[in-house]
């Protein structure tokens, strides 16, 4: 375990009453980084940040927070002393008045800003005396938001923080993560299956489906290594099985063969041009088609 | 702020309790100089069998103030309506909270999963006592009122008497509150083992003194003299012993 990570998992497994959630996650999440975690509904990334966060025992494999053993009960505490936590649902307590719960909060945590709890109720204008079950949802996850940011923690854990949210305070709650990163440096790992979000905010992310990692890195890397190569033959493209590192997907119609790769376009070019098509085209692939083909190519 | 927060949930049920056992504590008293004057004018009937043999126990412990508040009070009104209100608060917690909202919050906060539980359950218990000894002392305090006097000591002996052996019911909830997610099959179980235990000491002859509901009502203090040590130490035992599983169940317990 490498303490330049502020999340790490290996061979993380979760077992829910016959379900495997969890399948051998292995998971870096470099220190100061917005991590985006994506993957389909069901995909395990709850269960995920419940093991993170010691809300579940894991089965089998190790996950360390802010160099602490998650599944430590003791470490558990310290962890989420140091984290802040926005989860799928927005649970908070529905009978408090917005005042009372920020009140109720504020103690559990030595490092409470008391400075941006005042910026931000200014700033999202929470009605103080309305109780939190009075609160539309965009208020509700405002509110989360405000009582994980003003933890003082080294950590922002959020889970889908803009599940059904509208675009403009789905921008609103994007933007207020990223300058809260840029002034207070903490590492944001969240969760989510919205591509554009992870595309506009995240740095890294890492694709989990049906429990494991299929993809990961820093969004940089992915978008230099992901290729999309198309060849076009003069007859019907070739059945041909590519050697080449990398190669994520073949799909052949008619005269076209169309490869995905995650290694770069090179080795594969060549092994290509051996087959020789009438053309050979490149392309960047966007965040979605990796996302979709990597998760389809899993199907 | 556990505590508070805890306060928070309990309140209502802590309060409508605490009214009900008020009100019932003061109609008892209120109500014994109209049943004094009855009482002589009532024909000596033959009564036979168990329910006869009640009937006539109970028109003789009436003749005396003292054993009239036993009776009623004691052993009749508050046992049965504090033991509804005790079930009533274990009902709750982390468990129901995950089904109904709370929980994540709750557990996204640095306290171990023990310490929440053991200050629901210290808070509550805070509860249950103050629903034990104050509707008792409102007895005192108004038996003047009736030109009667009951005894400080007495009433503070019978009701720890109840609190202690009746937690037994409250840390039942409580366990049982740790197994299933919802919140009304545990205080549901735990009504219906109190109402057996309750018919079964009415059915058989002399259980009653060495029973739950004996020891609640201090039977063997009201008739020798004899705190029932022996009932309230099997009793706290198995509270406790039903409190620790508790805490073992929320820490096994995977959200």
């Amino acid at each position: 375990m490498n303490s330049t990570f502020a999340i790490e998992t290996v061979a993380l497994r979760k077992h829910y009453d016959g379900v495997e959630a969890v399948r051998g996650l292995d998971l870096q999440v470099p220190a100061g980084s917005i991590f985006g975690f994506l993957g389909r509904n069901g995909a395990g990334k709850t269960t995920t940040l419940k093991v993170l966060l010691g809300m579940a025992r894991p089965t089998s494999g190790t996950a360390q927070v802010l160099g602490l053993a998650a599944d430590s009960p003791a470490a558990s505490v310290e962890i989420r002393r140091r984290t802040g936590f926005v989860s799928d649902e927005k649970d908070l307590f529905d009978n408090m008045p917005v005042g009372e719960l920020i009140r109720f909060t504020s103690p559990f945590f030595p490092r409470w800003r008391r400075d941006l709890e005042e910026k931000y109720l200014r700033k999202f204008e929470l009605p103080l005396e309305r109780e939190v079950k009075a609160l539309s949802r965009g208020m509700r996850t405002k509110l989360a938001l405000l009582l994980a940011l003003c933890r003082g923690g080294e950590l922002l854990i959020l889970d889908e923080p803009t599940a059904g949210l509208d675009p403009a305070m789905t921008e609103e709650v994007l933007q207020t993560l990223v300058s809260h990163v840029a002034a207070e440096g903490a590492t944001v790992f969240f969760s989510s299956h919205q591509l554009a979000e992870v595309d506009q905010i995240a740095d890294h992310l890492a694709i989990i489906d049906r429990g494991r990692a299929v993809v990961a890195g820093s969004l940089d890397d992915l978008r230099d290594r992901y290729r999309r190569i198309q060849l076009v033959f003069d007859g019907d493209a070739p059945d041909a099985p590519f050697s080449s590192p990398g190669v994520v997907t073949v799909k052949r119609k008619g005269r076209v063969l169309t490869v995905l790769s995650s290694a770069g376009a090179d080795a594969l070019v060549a092994e290509a041009r051996r087959l020789n098509p009438v053309s050979v085209d490149v392309t960047p692939v966007p965040l979605k088609d990796i996302f979709l083909e990597t998760v389809v190519a899993e199907d | 702020m556990l505590w508070y927060k805890t306060w928070l949930e309990t309140r209502s049920r802590f309060l409508i309790g605490l009214v009900v056992l008020m009100f019932s504590a003061g109609s008892t008293v209120w109500i014994y100089p109209q049943l004094s004057q009855l009482l002589p004018a009532l024909p000596e009937v033959e009564l036979n069998g168990p329910i006869g043999r009640q009937v006539r126990e109970s028109l003789e412990l009436s003749r005396t103030y003292e054993g009239y508040v036993w009776l009623q009070w004691f052993v009749n009104n508050m046992p049965k309506t504090w033991a509804l209100f005790a079930i009533l608060l274990g009902a709750g917690g982390l468990l129901s909270q995950s089904t109904r909202g709370g929980a994540m919050f709750t557990l996204s906060l640095p306290v171990s999963r023990e310490r929440l539980l053991d200050v629901r359950a210290g808070a509550v218990l805070a509860e249950l006592l103050v629903l034990a000894i104050v509707p008792s002392l409102l007895v005192v305090l108004l038996s003047p009122a009736v030109g009667q006097s009951y005894s400080l000591g007495d009433a503070l002996v019978y009701s720890l008497c109840m609190f202690i052996a009746g937690t037994v019911l409250f840390s039942l909830t409580f366990l049982l509150s740790t197994v299933f997610t919802d919140l009304w099959r545990p205080p549901l179980i735990v009504v219906a083992v109190a109402t057996c235990v309750s018919f079964m000491e009415q059915a058989v002859q002399g259980l009653s003194r060495y029973s739950l509901f004996g020891v609640m009502s201090a039977e063997s203090y009201f008739r020798d003299g004899a705190v029932p040590w022996a009932g309230l130490a099997i009793t706290a035992s198995s509270s406790l012993a039903m409190l620790y599983l508790a805490r073992i169940n929320v820490a096994r317990h995977d959200f």
